[in-house]
């Protein structure tokens, strides 16, 4: 047998422990063969694997018995080595491209996969059915537990403003949540609550008109989707830190939009208003109390989370004066009897459930 | 060549002979792909790490051999994201729904279910990456496995962890030596089962200074504080007072949190040596010689080695981890090459994912 095919070689069968010391030698015809004194074999050299680099050496293994390993030196002759498997390092795609060119690909297939996922809310959003959305509302937050508070006088009172402000043959639906915040909120699914709390403090039913029209006009604009997405998005890159029970609620709460779909929902609710004749001042004077209150800062406490991530108070209560055309004579958008009722709902529903979670 | 090995006690049975030079060039390029592809290379840089660590390892005088892959790390981590991770997302949602709805109890024992599954896979976990090691680590062609899947494991871990801490944590010795032996009792490399007897006695005396030096630095606490601020007073009246109070109670805070991770690690080593000399293979027996001050210099230069390097350090931590390991581990007895023969447990086609979605160490 020619030298050149031939090297000193170790191996271990596989079955046991012992190791064999011998010569490996290739027939011309793709075969292998390794001798030694008290073992033999033979195996096609399309059989054989590479393994892993040690110092001075490098493993071979082969397919068809996973189980058996060749160590051979590194000096090999040359036509030997030419019919030995190619070695691999990073993978087999890396391997193949090069480490800087795969880096490269890499880097640009994962710009554009973060940069899909950033903005899939945005495009998504506004193309998922609304009986997607409503049925994704419903096994969020179903009836909201017999929370919402109902007497005949304030459930007229509410459909009247309602109908107002959104003047769409389907109407979303809209509650008044027995919760004392100062805050209201536009679910999946087309649900628009209005916390007592807010109720309690509005001056005016046109607060309130105001109010309403924001959040119709956030689920009219699809933003609630959007956001939906959004923090759906946001949890699978925090998969499982979000595990907590009561706080995904409040998650759900203060659920953030943008500030770009609050001054659509904004512009919504002016449009809306100027439409059935409702004098934009009262949501002016309350964005002014709200600012007095609690300061025109644009990171408001979390506590008054709808107005969180708005634009500042001050500047809303502006655009809403802003709207008040001249000279107009307003008709009140409630009779104060409708108002009372509004108020009054909470306190006189006898089975309304109270918001606490624990 | 046929035979046996003496394992001589006189020269370490486990020698490493890496350098993080060679390191270095296998995890920088690990970390680059790494991030390029948004972590997903990371299975793929797990396999190329232990392949260089295990090849630069000897034993007696064969090197180890990692032959498990990247590809077979990924599937696992999918096959716990479809098993696991899809049902937990599922039953969360409905916890959480529930609560909206009003049905805060029932909402709350299905979030409570969740954890605990979550506890039961955590000890399944423990089990099947150890045996996930051990199947794909080769010494002279010959590997290691088990043929437990560990779910009886897991359900203990879960009784002896909770009983560990009932009686004011008195137990977690005793939890920790019995669930090592139980885990080690379960595994083989190559014909042979491994046994493991760690007895909770031998360290419980550590673990006692760990429980009761709360109470004690309390006491110090007070008296170092009064000290400071009779010290303060004699310099410079209620003015120096107040400021030796603060004196005083910096060195609390101090000595609290670096005495209590000092004693902390005291115990673990004390632990670790324990249940490593208490564990035997055929006729081997193992030891690990790590003191104390050993770790506390691993841990020391660990937390340096990441701080003053901005974090790259990071990468090395593997490296140290498992040269420390082979450093200080010890074996001596007989291996009969010819009876050693291959091992027939049977081999999962997937990887430890169960552990990787735990983020945990094996052993």
């Amino acid at each position: 047998m020619d030298e050149a095919f031939r090297v000193a070689a170790e191996w271990y069968d596989g079955t046991n422990a012992v190791r064999h010391s011998g010569n490996l030698s290739w027939d011309g015809s793709g075969r292998f063969s390794l001798v030694a004194p008290a073992s033999q074999m033979e195996f096609e050299a399309a059989d054989l694997r590479f393994g892993e680099t040690r110092p001075g050496k490098t493993v071979y293994r082969r397919k068809s018995v996973p189980d058996f390993r060749l160590i051979l030196p590194d000096d090999i002759p040359p036509g030997l080595a030419a019919q030995l498997p190619a070695k691999s390092d990073y993978g087999a795609w890396v391997d193949r491209m090069g480490l800087g060119k795969a880096a490269g690909i890499f880097a640009v297939v994962s710009a554009a996969a973060v940069a899909l996922f950033m903005t899939a809310p945005d495009w998504l959003g506004p193309r998922i059915p609304t009986s997607w959305e409503r049925n994704i509302g419903e096994a969020m937050v179903g009836d909201f537990g017999g929370r919402i508070c109902h007497t005949p006088a304030g459930d007229a009172a509410l459909a009247k403003l309602l109908a107002k402000v959104d003047p769409a043959e389907e109407k979303v639906r809209a509650g008044v949540a027995n919760m004392d915040m100062v805050n209201a909120v536009a679910l999946p699914g087309g649900q628009v609550l209005l916390f007592d709390g807010l109720v309690q403090q509005a001056e005016s039913p046109e607060e309130l008109a105001g109010v309403l029209g924001h959040e119709v006009g956030h689920v009219r604009e699809r933003h609630v989707m959007t956001a939906l997405l959004r923090q759906f998005g946001l949890s699978i890159l925090l998969a499982g830190a979000d595990s907590g029970v009561s706080n995904s609620v409040f998650g759900l709460a203060s659920m953030g939009y943008s500030r770009d779909a609050e001054r659509e929902a904004d512009e919504y609710a002016r449009a809306r208003m100027a439409q059935s004749e409702i004098s934009p001042l009262g949501a002016a004077g309350f964005f002014e109390r709200m600012a007095k209150e609690h300061g025109d800062t644009e990171n408001s406490p979390a506590l008054v989370g709808w107005l969180a991530s708005h634009p500042s108070s001050g500047e809303r209560a502006k655009a809403y004066r802003d709207a008040v055309r001249k000279g107009a004579n307003y008709p009140p958008v409630l009779t104060a009897q409708e108002f009372e009722a509004l108020k009054s709902m909470c306190r006189e529903d006898p089975d309304v459930e109270e918001f606490d979670f624990f | 060549m046929h035979g046996s090995h003496d394992v001589d006690e006189t020269d370490s049975a486990f020698v490493f002979e890496g350098n993080w030079r060679e390191f270095a060039k296998i995890a920088f390029p690990n970390l680059l792909l790494t991030i390029v592809t948004l972590g997903i290379y990371r299975f793929w840089a797990t396999a190329r790490e232990r392949r260089y660590l295990w090849s630069r390892t000897k034993f007696v005088d064969e090197h180890l051999e990692w032959a498990g892959t990247g590809m077979e790390l990924f599937l696992g981590f999918i096959i716990v994201l479809v098993l696991f991770g899809v049902p937990y997302f599922g039953l969360t949602f409905i916890a959480q729904s529930l609560i909206v709805r009003g049905y805060e109890a029932v909402g709350a024992g299905l979030g409570f279910l969740a954890i605990l599954s979550i506890f039961y896979l955590g000890g399944v976990a423990r089990f099947r990456a150890l045996r996930y090691r051990l199947s794909r680590s080769r010494w002279r062609g010959i590997r290691g496995g088990s043929n437990d899947g560990g779910f009886v494991f897991g359900l203990s871990y879960m009784w002896k962890t909770v009983v560990g801490w009932i009686p004011l944590g008195l137990l977690v010795p005793w939890s920790m030596t019995s669930l090592w032996n139980e885990r080690w009792n379960k595994m083989s490399f190559g014909p042979y089962q491994f046994e493991a007897d760690a007895h909770s006695g031998n360290v419980f005396a550590r673990f006692l200074l760990f429980y009761l030096a709360p109470v004690v630095m309390f006491v110090g606490m007070l008296i170092m504080g009064g000290m400071g601020m009779l010290a303060g007073y004699g310099f410079g009246g209620e003015d120096g007072m107040a400021i030796g109070g603060l004196v005083g109670l910096i060195g609390i805070v101090l000595f609290f949190y670096l005495g209590l991770g000092l004693i902390a690690v005291a115990f673990y080593a004390k632990f670790y040596r324990e249940a490593v000399g208490s564990t035997r293979w055929h006729d081997l027996h193992f030891s690990f010689e790590a003191s104390t001050m050993d770790w506390v210099k691993l841990l020391i230069v660990d937390a340096l080695l990441v701080v003053f390097t901005f974090g790259i350090g990071f990468i090395f931590l593997s490296y140290r981890h498992w040269k420390f390991f082979m450093t200080h581990l010890e074996a001596g007895g007989e291996i009969l090459l010819d009876e050693l023969t291959q091992s027939q447990t049977a081999t999962a086609k997937h990887g430890e994912g169960l552990l990787d979605a735990f983020d945990m160490g094996a052993i």
